[in-house]
């Protein structure tokens, strides 16, 4: 009880971490959401691999002491912009080419979950300077958040769940019956493109501030447990989040606790109650019966 | 029945990416009129529905709707192409009808819950409102979709294959429904279909795509082509 109250106090060395997991917990189930529903869920672990590999870019390129922005040479903006870049042409790409529906899905996400990871591993392997850093950063630094970050990612992330709920209706009717929308006047690829740019910002910011384990796991498996337990896209979408979050909430109160990283903690957490619903499903189904 | 005519499709070429599958179209639809487009499986019905609808745009050829008005449509696709995976109620697929009038940022209005309500009571299914979509019967889900294209207040209502893969019972009742929603809202309606005996006796107008070619013709003149084709070829 005493830890709890220490997490809670605004004096509490990691609070940032904390809010940070509160932030993601919350907000990236609104995006996994159409990840699951679009049945894009390999894409979720495709894309914080490209945003791993953008960073790992940014990095060597700070390194050589080359600077996307000359009068900027902060390695982590530098990051953040290569980041962002590799995560929105990935998607795109992958975009056009799904809707000219050219080759499979399957085949697509799987070259670049591969290509992504091997390049990452390289970028870093080349790097001469700062190895550890990079891994450091591509796992994740879910502990060391500064105070910037943490207020960049909730005007971001926040200016995003406000933009899926407003939008909301939009997003749904486009991702479920394309013609529906088109004949009542909806501009689907508009929506599309915006909902593509979403994930990209969304992914890459994550990857970037709590690693890309984190970010899948938020992404994908609070709206895989809550689509098993919920009648309803509205309910759907507000226990999704309710998962996150409260997810995020005890797996940091207890990698607190018991000493053991945030990250992995979380994830483990979140395919616990995966599991638990899912078994307590089949429990009720049979004595239904 | 008004003698308008509400959509006029005029040396019309439909298809792909520049590619046609059907030349020369030439018909149109009077207002209140219900007519029937009959065709075999895989002949571009579904694709001069889209056409027409505006979702894909046609290789040449001019398609003239109204004469002092755009017709609303109201499209009830084939169900089997959406997926189940959206945990929706049978009351959240209707009200999808109601988005194009929806604000964002607004929550759903009275007025627009009152009216769902209504186009769900039009099709027998008030009850179900709170039902699983995904767990429905392929007739109770035909009638939520005849619902949702309801729900957006259409002059035009096309309804792709809407009998396909529901018993016998279900085709019946559906027929009966769209006759009833035709008579009672003055509705415009175009239905497709691949079977024969889906095209109910009163229909207005056939539209037969018969070898790629697009025909009128009445049913006893489908019914003796689908008759011809169905003699085996020797040789």
């Amino acid at each position: 009880m005493e830890q709890l109250l220490q997490i809670l106090s605004p004096d509490f060395l990691l609070r940032n971490a904390f809010y940070a997991g509160l932030i993601v917990g919350f907000v990236c189930p609104q995006v996994g959401i159409f990840f699951v529903l679009r049945r894009m869920v390999l894409l979720g672990i495709a894309l914080p691999q490209v945003s791993n590999a953008g960073i790992a870019f940014a990095f060597l390129l700070h390194t050589i002491g080359w600077h996307i922005f000359h009068h900027i040479e902060s390695e982590k903006v530098m990051a953040l912009t290569g980041s962002v870049v590799f995560t929105l042409i990935t998607i795109f790409v992958l975009a056009i080419l799904e809707r000219r529906r050219k080759g499979f899905t399957e085949n697509r996400i799987g070259f670049t979950y591969a290509i992504a990871g091997a390049a990452a591993i390289l970028f870093v392997s080349w790097n001469p300077y700062g190895k550890a850093e990079v891994l450091s950063m591509l796992q994740g630094e879910i502990i060391s958040i500064p105070d910037i970050y943490l207020w960049s990612m909730l005007a971001i992330y926040g200016m995003i769940f406000i933009i899926l709920v407003g939008f909301h209706r939009n997003f749904v009717l486009v991702s479920y019956d394309i013609d529906m929308a088109t004949t009542i006047g909806k501009h689907v690829v508009l929506w599309d493109i915006l909902l593509y740019l979403i994930i990209g910002v969304i992914i890459s910011l994550g990857v970037m501030t709590v690693g890309p384990l984190v970010i899948f796991g938020f992404l994908l498996i609070p709206a895989i447990t809550a689509r098993m337990i919920t009648r309803g896209i509205l309910l759907f979408c507000v226990v999704s989040s309710v998962i996150g979050i409260t997810t995020s909430f005890i797996g940091f109160y207890l990698s607190y606790h018991f000493d053991l990283p945030t990250g992995p903690t979380d994830v483990v957490l979140l395919c616990l109650v995966l599991i638990l619903v899912y078994l307590v499903k089949v429990v009720l189904r049979i004595w239904k019966r | 029945m008004n003698t308008d005519n509400c959509i006029t499709l005029k040396d019309v070429s439909i298809g792909y990416n520049g590619s046609p599958i059907l030349n020369d179209i030439n018909f149109s639809l009077k207002t209140g009129e219900f007519v029937v487009l009959f065709g075999p499986n895989g002949c571009g019905k579904t694709t001069l529905f889209k056409t027409i609808l505006r979702i894909i745009p046609p290789v040449q050829g001019d398609i003239i709707y109204g004469n002092d008005y755009t017709p609303r449509f109201g499209y009830v696709p084939q169900r089997q192409f959406l997926d189940e995976i959206y945990p929706f109620t049978a009351e959240e697929v209707v009200l999808m009808g109601t988005f194009g009038e929806m604000k964002p940022f607004h929550p759903t209005a009275k007025t627009n819950r009152d009216w769902v309500e209504q186009c769900l009571k039009d099709v027998g299914m008030l009850d179900m409102k709170k039902e699983f979509f995904s767990e429905l019967s392929g007739g109770q889900k035909q009638r939520i979709l005849i619902a949702r294209a309801l729900a957006t207040r259409p002059n035009v209502l096309l309804l792709d294959e809407p009998i396909t893969g529901v018993d016998v019972i279900a085709q019946k009742k559906i027929i009966e429904l769209i006759s009833e929603l035709h008579k009672k809202h003055q509705l415009t309606i175009m239905m497709v279909t691949h079977e024969v005996h889906h095209i109910p006796s009163w229909v207005n107008k056939i539209i037969h795509i018969h070898h790629y070619k697009v025909v009128l013709g009445s049913l006893e003149e489908i019914i003796s082509l689908s008759r011809i084709d169905e003699i085996p070829t020797q040789g």
